[in-house]
């Protein structure tokens, strides 16, 4: 199975003839904008006309309506009719027909589980072990997982097939595995002594039985410490029919909590609250965006497995249907369109929406305190002035007096500041988020709000993918997103990013 | 009680309704009136008056008349002790030598231990001088009849002289007894020596100790000072309440008193110092080091150099030496001194000058000096059992003296190797924590108090071994204002008219 960056590649290399010379010449990231029209590839993303804001259009060889009943699968709308199977495209097929066999399945940042065919079944190896996770570059983090990985690397099979699990436990304690929503043979369950005795360290344990659901499931320790620690990954069953209508992207997120003390890599998982927040793995703002292109049909499978915290997700800029949870695939007369969906522990939501509104999108838990890692309070030099934190490192015997002097005319106000500072970021740290292709082209300062349960949704014209996700031309931070405002928003009003640093700070 | 406690809170009450009453009135602001933290309490008495980085009593400078106490110079032994006080001494920063110059020339112990020598000296000298003849006119049977003269001037009128002559070397084994003596003063000088030179170099230490305190005392006050500001700070985000405020400024209130007490023992200590040295100062900066420089020493090493080197033992071994010359002196004084006289004269019955001789021997018949030869033997045999005693009493003062010694010197050795570097690492990881907005500011500033109260554990337990290691390398001396001590106990065989 070819990894993420194998497809990158194949990607790149066969489309190396439409990259034309798109965003040649483009103005410095973060200077005004250039008002001049940008030239644009040739039949690969639409064409330049003479508004000079290419209009996109459905590529070659798909059959599909830009517009169904009202609903612009290439601008927000919502549709005629709210009764309308097109209503804010609930029913709106994606660019990809049905016959092409269901999307791939994509989690960021995670890999997929291999399997060979034995004895007319599926087989996987599955490792639960301990493993280092990189939060945030530069942050290893201890935690449980499986074969290497936190969460776990994905298993993906189809409906109806036969699985054979062999479990090793790598772990110094004992374990089970749990398929969390399989109706199986009861021995098969991985509920520690209720089905099975523990696999102990060292130790393996076959599970076999027949998938005859289809849907978004996933694996997990069941011993609750463990899956605290993170032992969890996904168990993706793709329909014997695909799902109607047909989705371009295929998307998997999970969401979870740890806490992590200051200066410490180990998480506790004893704790009652959490400080660390990852999708997938990473922390905002390592977290992979979602990039597609605009137009297509998107489904976010997202689970929810933070210990002990329920998660508002909310998709900026978009409205979608929620079609599905762990349990199944919901009938389309119980679809529900959200803009914020509460996920709750161990549940699995699947959003599907058509990306019909370009540029970067937040897509974020909702909780406050989940939109960052590490709160911490404000007082200290950070708020007083002419304080530096260096001050105090620079000699350990003789402290710096500290000046009660509060001549800020923001103290006049009670509760002044809210504002979090928030968590200093390395320029190695900043070097390592930027060399990420999903993320080039976006505003010079989108690291600063990324933070915690956060990702961004890039929905790009197809010329623009094609320069971020398929080739390796360099790409001044501010482009991408300067060029969707020039073609779908308002220039005249727009204000381009502020440099690095961060305003207020002085540590 | 119960009244005063309802009489501050209903003037709190009071002061909460005006000065939210009085912020409305100024700021009519919705959502900028609120009640002001507790306000931070006044410093102490003196607190401000102190600059740390000046002298401890500015109005109060070194002055010619601060030497108005000097001593008279004293002449020992023919040539006088210098008196001189080092006036060109910086007012900052005296060190350890400068005080042990100045008490080798102005403790008056140390005069005294000389003074004691020459005493001795003095006794051995009158004790070894031989006795002086006895010239006699004599006028025997006056009033004699003789022929031709009735009531004659006398049988005898003439001019006798008589000599004592000393025997069995009565007058030198006096002298050597009192050379012994001297012997015996001499080690009792370099103990008082010593004993001058330990307190010094203690009282020494532990000014410098009380020195250092003082600076980390100003240091925590500083650390008290920004958790009060940040205790406000806390409440004008809602995150601390009133009575963590006043919390803050109890603790802010104990560390200007702890800064206070530290000043105060600090002026203790330097005016005991200067009180040992005999000279008079006002109270200034000391300089130094409380690590110690030299390699640790066992209790063996320790008790060998104790009972080989002690001058108290010396002075015990000599003063042994000198009793059996006590004994031997003693011994020979029942030998008689032979007591010869002669002389001329006129002797008026015979008419013609003639001449006088006669010898006199005391005969031992009764009186062999017995008693005294007794009480020698039994001052000889008590001074053998006073060398035990005193080499055991060292034994003790070592036992509990090392004790505090190395235990302080593992536990200052353990806050330097181990525990202060810890304690600095722990606030610089909270440190750079902070930095990168990952722990509260609290977390940091506790870190910093246990930083620099962990300094003061070692600079208390510095000061021990510092104090510790003086009296054990300096032969458990101590007492640097006690007279000097003299060569015998009281009640000794001295109550002679003529020392013998």
């Amino acid at each position: 199975m070819p990894s993420n960056e194998d497809r990158r590649q194949f990607l790149k290399v066969g489309s190396l003839a439409a990259a034309g010379g798109l965003l040649a010449g483009a103005a410095n990231a973060q200077s005004p904008m250039d008002p001049k029209p940008m030239p644009m590839s040739d039949g690969h993303a639409g064409h330049a006309n003479h508004s000079e804001k290419p209009h996109p259009q459905v590529p070659a060889g798909s059959d599909v309506k830009a517009e169904m009943d009202g609903f612009s699968r290439f601008k927000p709308s919502r549709g005629n009719d709210p009764d309308s199977d097109y209503y804010l495209g609930k029913l709106m097929p994606g660019f990809r027909s049905a016959a092409a066999g269901p999307a791939p399945f994509v989690a960021p940042d995670l890999e997929k589980l291999p399997w060979k065919m034995v004895r007319g079944a599926k087989e996987f190896h599955l490792v639960p072990m301990a493993v280092e996770r990189e939060f945030l570059p530069g942050y290893k983090m201890n935690v449980y997982g499986y074969n290497g990985s936190m969460p776990g690397p994905t298993i993906e099979v189809n409906q109806g097939d036969r699985v054979r699990i062999v479990v090793t436990n790598e772990l110094p304690e004992a374990t089970t595995t749990h398929w969390h929503g399989f109706e199986l043979p009861v021995q098969y369950d991985g509920s520690e002594t209720l089905t099975q005795n523990p696999i102990e360290p060292g130790k393996s344990f076959v599970y076999e039985f027949d998938v005859h659901e289809e849907g978004t499931f996933f694996y997990h320790a069941h011993v609750p410490m463990q899956e605290a620690f993170g032992s969890v990954g996904w168990f993706i069953v793709h329909p014997r029919k695909v799902f109607d209508p047909p989705v371009d992207r295929d998307f998997g997120l999970i969401f979870q909590n740890f806490f992590i003390e200051p200066t410490q890599t180990i998480a506790d998982s004893w704790r009652m609250d959490w400080n660390w927040h990852t999708i997938n793995g990473r922390s905002g703002p390592y977290t992979t965006p979602l990039v597609v292109k605009h137009g297509e049909r998107v489904r976010i499978r997202l689970l929810d497995f933070s210990p002990m915290q329920h998660h508002p997700i909310h998709l900026h800029g978009h409205t979608f249907w929620v079609t599905g949870h762990e349990g199944a695939r919901i009938p389309k007369s119980a679809w529900i369109p959200r803009n914020t969906e509460l996920v709750g522990i161990a549940q699995a939501s699947n959003f599907e929406f058509i990306a019909n509104n370009p540029g970067d999108w937040m897509f974020h838990c909702h909780m406050v305190h989940h939109m960052m890692n590490h709160m911490t309070r404000q007082v200290g030099p950070r708020i007083r002035k002419g304080v530096s934190v260096d001050r105090y490192l620079a000699n350990y015997s003789n402290r710096p007096r500290v000046d009660a002097t509060r001549d800020d005319p923001g103290f006049d106000t009670p509760g002044y500041p809210q504002e979090m500072k928030s968590m200093n970021m390395s320029d190695a740290m900043m070097d390592t988020i930027w060399s990420r292709r999903e993320v080039q082209g976006m505003r010079a300062m989108w690291p600063m709000s990324i933070m915690g349960l956060m990702t961004a949704l890039r929905v790009l014209p197809e010329d623009l993918y094609h320069k971020v996700i398929e080739t390796d031309e360099e790409i001044p931070k501010g482009s991408i997103f300067e060029e969707i405002v020039r073609r779908f928003g308002d220039p005249s009003t727009y204000q381009s990013g502020h440099n690095r640093g961060m305003h207020g700070m002085e540590m | 009680m119960k009244r005063r406690f309802s009489k501050s809170r209903m003037l709190l009450a009071l002061a909460l309704t005006g000065s939210a009453s009085l912020a409305s009135a100024q700021r009519p602001d919705p959502g900028k009136t609120f009640v002001p933290p507790p306000p931070v309490p006044e410093a102490p008495y003196g607190l401000s008056d102190l600059d740390a980085a000046g002298p401890l009593f500015p109005h109060e400078q070194l002055g010619d008349e601060a030497y108005s106490m000097t001593p008279p110079p004293v002449v020992v032994d023919g040539s006088v002790v210098d008196n001189a006080v080092p006036q060109d001494v910086q007012a900052a920063g005296y060190t350890l030598s400068d005080f042990l110059a100045l008490a080798a020339q102005n403790n008056p112990t140390i005069r005294q231990a000389r003074l004691q020598i020459s005493g001795e000296t003095a006794k051995a000298l009158q004790a070894g001088l031989y006795p002086n003849p006895t010239l006699m006119y004599s006028g025997e049977q006056i009033g004699l009849d003789v022929p031709g003269d009735k009531d004659s001037p006398g049988e005898f009128q003439g001019l006798i002289v008589e000599q004592r002559f000393v025997t069995a070397g009565k007058l030198h084994l006096s002298r050597e007894k009192y050379m012994r003596r001297a012997h015996v003063t001499e080690h009792l000088a370099i103990a008082q020596q010593f004993r001058v030179c330990n307190d010094v170099r203690r009282l020494f230490y532990q000014t410098l100790a009380a020195s250092q305190v003082l600076e980390l005392r100003r240091e925590l006050l500083k650390t008290a000072e920004d958790g009060a500001v940040t205790a406000r700070e806390l409440y004008n985000q809602g995150q601390a309440t009133r009575p963590e405020v006043r919390r803050s400024n109890i603790t802010l209130q104990r560390a200007r008193l702890d800064v206070l007490t530290a000043e105060n023992h600090y002026r203790e200590q330097f005016r005991r110092l200067v009180s040992l040295v005999g000279v008079d100062f006002t109270v200034a900066s000391v300089s130094g080091s409380l690590m110690p420089e030299t390699i640790p020493l066992s209790y063996q090493e320790a008790l060998s150099t104790l009972l080989a080197e002690s001058p108290e033992l010396m002075a015990a071994r000599a003063k042994l030496a000198g009793d059996r010359v006590t004994l031997q002196r003693e011994r020979v004084e029942w030998v008689p001194d032979i007591v010869a006289r002669g002389g001329s004269g006129y002797n008026f019955d015979a008419k013609e000058t003639v001449a006088v001789a006669g010898v006199s021997i005391e005969l031992p018949v009764f009186d062999r000096n017995q008693g005294t030869i007794r009480q020698a033997q039994a001052d000889l045999m008590r001074q053998r059992e006073e060398i035990r005693r005193v080499e055991l009493d060292l034994q003790q003062r070592l036992a509990t003296t090392y004790q505090q010694y190395l235990t302080s010197l593992q536990i200052a050795t353990e806050y330097d190797r181990v525990i202060i570097p810890e304690a600095e690492m722990a606030y610089e990881e909270l440190l750079e924590s902070y930095k990168d907005n990952r722990v509260d500011w609290p977390d940091v500033l506790s870190a910093q108090h246990d930083l620099f109260d962990a300094r003061l554990t070692q600079i208390q337990q510095l000061e021990m071994v510092r104090s510790n290691e003086v009296l054990v390398r300096g032969f458990m001396l101590e007492g640097g204002l006690q007279a000097a001590q003299g060569p015998t106990p009281p009640g000794h065989i001295d109550a002679t008219p003529k020392p013998r």
